[in-house]
């Protein structure tokens, strides 16, 4: 009862930090560009706003499926914080990005299609990471569950660095950062409008974006996990897992669908992860 | 209730997301609003975001001479902007027809296809009257939502001369 | 009683196809059929409530039935082998001739007529595939009365072949039930062989020249998996001295080390499986047989036929469990997994989709198989169960869309949601029964990765091929499922369309019972498909390694925590849908189309030079330049003919 308590207490905190978090990575990234940035609350200010404007939509569609891509970002975060099963916090994370694609997807417009069309070969590029990646936890724990990694004695990191980068690999592209905002970036605009969000506006965006931060939030939990044996470790590997995110995002161009798809996650961060696998059965 | 609907008020102030149309100028206009996004002017600390996407905007930029061929589109993205919303119409072309005023197919000024709440001079206008021109929205807005007086129009330095030398134009032809 | 059951669920059907056969009346049809299908899933669900039984079934009517079916396994052997004649096949002859022989030498040489082998001897499993196959198999059936006829208004066929159709249907659901009941493995030949007719007649209904190809292929290759079949049983029958699953089995997993000769006949079993189940480098036949008309393509590949080949590789495993041939087996299921999965995604036709990812599913279950655990048999029985549901509902969905809309391309789809919205949204929801949890399949899926994870053998490679093929799975289904629901409009309101009563009652029966087993899955898995893989583990002596699959659901609060969340997520959509229903009329506005979008019926576009109406256009990313057919479908035949040639031979 108490853990189940402690887990709705996280979740309600999640997007305060979520929040607090995006807005350091705008002003994190201004800075990188040599500029001001908004102030550090500016998530919140964009997320109330948005909840304040008028409802329009193409489709009843979207609006249903902004609404589980929220719920089911949320439920993801909830089964962390239980420390519940990995696959399965992995499979109601799909629920999500599915909803999401599928709500861009059901309205004719053809930016938010070919967004979308582009966001499901994102997908493919990092669910087989993750995956591979809860495998290399439950090789190291013997079982999905979260709550297990906290019986070991080692940091995982020291087991599976590779895996690790591979996380970061698919993070980033969770994160829709630069190289792989192929989809819908917050600095491509103009290209394909806002590909994926582009039909999602008003209250439902805010719904989209609050999912965004539920997700950031577990992704870093995710992170820190690698370190689990001490809160300070936690921290500084979330801190620069996230750091490590924002300075990628600022110092590279974006990628082609194609060469995303085919070089870089296929091959290096699958590649990363298969070596760690292997490593992990054989010793 | 009451405090969240105080926040959103306020929150709106804070951040407007814009949405820049072009109905066809020469693009000094353009250059102009996009210097404003650079470190130099850094808008983005005045949470405004240059979106393209008149259906996550609050405030539309426009600029350039508004036709018969472009107002379907201007009447379009403005339509399509959930409200609140707020418009501001930047550059003599866009103001008045500019230079083209009167030709055969030039409409004089976006306001006769939308409602424009602010109005920026100039051929082209500073990044600087720019920002003051999204500032004066965001004041619009707020008089709209009952939070303050509304803004006070304001002359650019020389209307006065050029408003005199219109009235003695008047006097003499009378 | 149990006689009576089983004469329902096997007999009756036959009867019924002759009596239907002979009695061309199309209203004797529409009260025989539905009342058939009535009977033989309460006596199903008869069956599945009795349990496991045993029953010694020596003589039916006076008839001796070992003997009976010996005659009735040459007598459609010899109609096989003039069907060959007919086609003009030296292969299917040849392999015919062979069975043959093989039949002459086992029945004559072999057999000791001295030990009679139990007649039935249903577990766990056959009873849920009995259930499957009366369920599922019933609602198609009966979908199809309405699709067929429009179907047949469509050919304008002078006489209607209707009679013809549903007799080789009943046919097909009493042989599936004899094959999933029967114990004695020369009865299940037989009834083996007759699915192989069935599909052959069902394919070739429509007679035109691709259905009569294609037919042939499914035939050959069948045929190829009953010789497999044959020469497993010429082996059993030598080494083990019995021809009882029962006794077989009992002998395999009583033996500490399983040499060659031991292994052999099972490796030639995996092969007979896996030609029915229409795994690579045999999937062209299944890919193929969707020429016909579609309710037989929702039989093919939900309730039968494909099933027929997973189920049996099901019923051995404990044979070979622990050994190289399994982990080959394993190997093997996970790379058609994803080399399904990959040819799917190159694919717009939305029955070819389908196929393929029937294809794939199956090489997930025979990854199950061939990991060989008691949690992967949970697995495996599960995605079973699921995948039979949610694909018969899709096969039936795309029937109905195909006879209204004219096509099965899945572009052609969009906006489908304006002309018959409850239909696309039935197909939606049968789209997420297969992909999203809380639903069976990705149940199914998730112990299917957790036993994996936890197997010994091979499991890196395994893992990497199920985790990229699901990837694939997750690209193709959600495009298609937005697809289906796309529209200009805020909301839209059904019209009446062209379907039959009893197509509709299908659909909507299908999808509640696809939903309802979804909501129920974890009790399904606690009541139906753990007990019965544990008690075939328990009569075998075998150990249970890692059962009750994960620790999700060890024990009562693990399970209960499951099913909170799945209620949880039930409510959130819930939620979500209340929420929709109140968005206001007025809020609807046009796609962002750069300010000039125009709208005509449920298309968006723009208007272009002369003020011309140009609808925008935008099609999906099919990725042929990686996946396309004609470019890896080869290199899967390759490399899948060399794990069969690695599995047959290398035990030799």
């Amino acid at each position: 009862m108490l853990s189940i308590l402690s887990a709705l207490g996280g979740l309600i905190l999640a997007p305060f930090a979520g929040g607090l978090l995006s807005g350091v990575d705008r002003r994190l990234t201004a800075r990188l560009q040599s500029r001001v940035g908004p102030p550090l609350l500016q998530p919140f200010y964009d997320m109330l706003k948005l909840f304040g404007k008028e409802p329009k939509v193409t489709n009843a569609w979207l609006v249903f499926s902004a609404y589980v891509y929220l719920i089911s970002s949320a439920f993801a975060l909830f089964i962390f914080f239980m420390g519940g099963d990995l696959l399965l916090l992995f499979f109601v994370l799909t629920i999500g990005a599915v909803f999401q694609v599928v709500g861009a997807i059901c309205v004719p417009s053809p930016y938010s299609q070919v967004g979308a069309q582009r966001e499901l070969l994102l997908m493919l590029a990092y669910e087989p990471i993750l995956i591979l990646v809860f495998v290399g936890f439950a090789m190291c724990t013997g079982s999905f569950m979260i709550s297990d990694v906290f019986r070991l004695d080692s940091p995982l990191l020291l087991k599976m660095p590779l895996l690790f980068l591979a996380l970061g690999y698919a993070l980033t592209i969770k994160l829709r950062k630069s190289p792989f905002d192929i989809s819908a970036g917050h600095h491509g605009h103009q290209e394909l409008v806002r590909g994926v969000q582009t039909e999602y506006s008003g209250p439902y965006l805010a719904l989209i974006e609050i999912g965004h931060w539920l997700d950031l939030v577990l992704i870093l939990g995710l992170c820190a996990m690698f370190w689990h044996t001490s809160v300070i470790g936690m921290c500084i590997l979330a801190a620069a897992s996230l750091f490590t995110e924002i300075l990628i995002d600022n110092i590279t161009a974006r990628l082609t669908w194609q060469w995303m798809v085919q070089k870089q996650s296929l091959l290096v961060g699958m590649g990363f992860a298969l070596v760690n696998l292997l490593w992990l059965y054989v010793a | 209730m009451r405090f969240v609907e105080n926040m959103i008020k306020k929150s709106r102030l804070m951040s407007p997301w814009i949405i820049h149309f072009d109905c066809g100028s020469c693009n000094g206009c353009d250059i102009e609003v996009l210097a404003c996004l650079t470190p130099l002017y850094d808008v983005e600390r005045f949470g405004v975001v240059n979106t393209g996407n008149p259906k996550h905007a609050d405030v539309l930029l426009v600029t350039g001479t508004v036709n018969h061929r472009n107002r379907h589109v201007l009447r379009q993205l403005y339509d399509q902007m959930p409200g609140p919303k707020a418009v501001v119409s930047i550059g003599a072309c866009n103001l008045s027809g500019g230079v083209f005023k009167d030709s055969y197919n030039v409409l004089n000024g976006a306001q006769t296809v939308i409602p424009v709440d602010v109005f920026v001079p100039g051929c082209p206008p500073k990044p600087e009257a720019i920002i003051d021109g999204v500032v004066t929205a965001l004041n619009v807005l707020k008089a709209k939502m009952g939070m303050g007086p509304a803004p006070e129009p304001a002359l650019m330095p020389g209307d006065a001369d050029v408003a005199k030398t219109a009235a003695a134009a008047g006097e003499s032809s009378a | 009683m149990l006689n009576f059951l089983i004469f329902c669920c096997v007999a009756l059907p036959f009867i019924v196809g002759l009596a239907l056969y002979c009695v061309p009346g199309g209203a004797m049809r529409k009260i025989l059929v539905p009342s058939t299908v009535v009977v033989m899933a309460m006596a199903a669900i008869g069956l599945g409530a009795n349990g496991p039984f045993h029953l010694e079934a020596q003589d039916f009517l006076g008839l001796p039935l070992d003997a009976a079916f010996t005659f009735l396994d040459f007598i459609l052997l010899g109609y096989i082998l003039f069907l060959g004649w007919n086609l003009r096949s030296r292969l299917i002859m040849g392999m015919t001739v062979l069975q043959l022989a093989g039949l002459v030498y086992l029945k004559g040489v072999l057999t000791d007529q001295a030990t009679p082998v139990t007649g039935f001897a249903p577990d766990g499993l056959s009873l849920i595939m009995v259930i499957i196959i009366c369920v599922v198999g019933g609602l198609i059936t009966i979908y199809s009365l309405g699709y067929m006829d429009i179907h047949e208004e469509h050919l304008h066929l002078r006489a209607s072949r209707k009679p013809r159709f549903f007799a080789i249907v009943f046919c097909f659901l009493g042989a599936m039930n004899g094959l999933v009941l029967c114990n004695n493995l020369a009865w299940m030949f037989f009834f083996w062989e007759v699915t192989t007719l069935c599909s052959f007649f069902l394919i070739s209904h429509d007679r035109t020249e691709i259905a009569n190809t294609n037919a042939f292929r499914a035939l050959w290759m069948n045929v190829l998996g009953g010789l497999a079949f044959v020469s497993a049983m010429l082996f059993i029958q030598k080494s083990l001295g019995t021809l009882s699953t029962e006794i077989v089995l009992q002998k395999m997993t009583a033996l500490d080390i399983k040499n060659t000769a031991m292994l052999m006949p099972f490796a030639f079993l995996c092969l007979a499986a896996f030609t029915k189940s229409a795994q690579v480098p045999f999937e062209s036949w299944l890919c193929g047989a969707m020429v016909a008309p579609t309710p037989v393509s929702a039989l093919l590949h939900s309730a039968t036929m494909v099933k027929a080949g997973t189920y049996l590789l099901l019923r051995m495993a404990p044979a070979f469990a622990g050994t190289t041939m399994s982990t080959i087996v394993a190997l093997f299921g996970a790379f058609t997994f994803v080399g399904t999965c990959m040819l799917a995604v190159s694919q717009s036709d939305a029955k070819k989709i389908l196929a393929y990812s029937t294809i794939a599913n199956l090489g997930l279950i025979i990854t199950c198989v061939g990991i060989n655990t008691a949690a992967s048999m949970v697995a495996a029985t599960m995605i079973i169960v699921y995948h039979s549901v949610s694909k018969g509902l899709l096969f039936m969905c795309v029937g109905s869309i195909e006879q209204r809309i004219g096509s099965r391309d899945i572009e052609d789809m969009r906006g489908l949601y304006s002309a018959m919205p409850r239909t696309a949204t039935i197909t939606t929801i049968g789209i997420f029964t297969m992909m999203l949890p809380p639903f069976g399949m990705l149940i199914g899926k998730w112990m299917a990765i957790e036993a994996i994870a936890r197997a010994t053998q091979a499991m890196t490679p395994i893992l990497f091929f199920i985790a990229l093929g699901s990837a694939f799975t997750v690209l193709f289904w959600a495009r298609w499922a937005g697809i289906l629901i796309s529209s200009a409009n805020l909301r839209e309101y059904p019209v009446r369309g062209i379907h039959r009563p009893t197509v509709i009652f299908a659909l909507r029966t299908l999808c509640g019972v696809a939903l309802l087993f979804s909501f129920i899955s974890p009790m399904v898995l606690k009541d139906f498909v753990g007990p019965s893989v544990s008690g075939i583990y328990a009569r075998f002596n075998l150990r249970a390694e890692g059962f009750i699959p994960g620790a999700n659901f060890t024990g009562v609060e693990g399970y209960s925590w499951i099913y909170l969340l799945f209620v949880l997520l039930a409510l959130g959509a819930w939620f979500a849908w209340r929420a929709t229903r109140r968005v206001p009329e007025k809020a609807h506005s046009l796609p962002y189309f750069s300010g000039l979008a125009v709208r005509r019926g449920n298309e968006v576009g723009f208007n272009g030079p002369m003020n011309v109406f140009e609808p925008a256009r935008v099609s999906n990313y099919y990725l042929a330049q990686y996946f396309g057919e004609e470019r890896i479908t080869r290199g899967i035949d390759v490399i899948s003919t060399a794990f069969l040639i690695v599995l047959v031979g290398g035990l030799l």
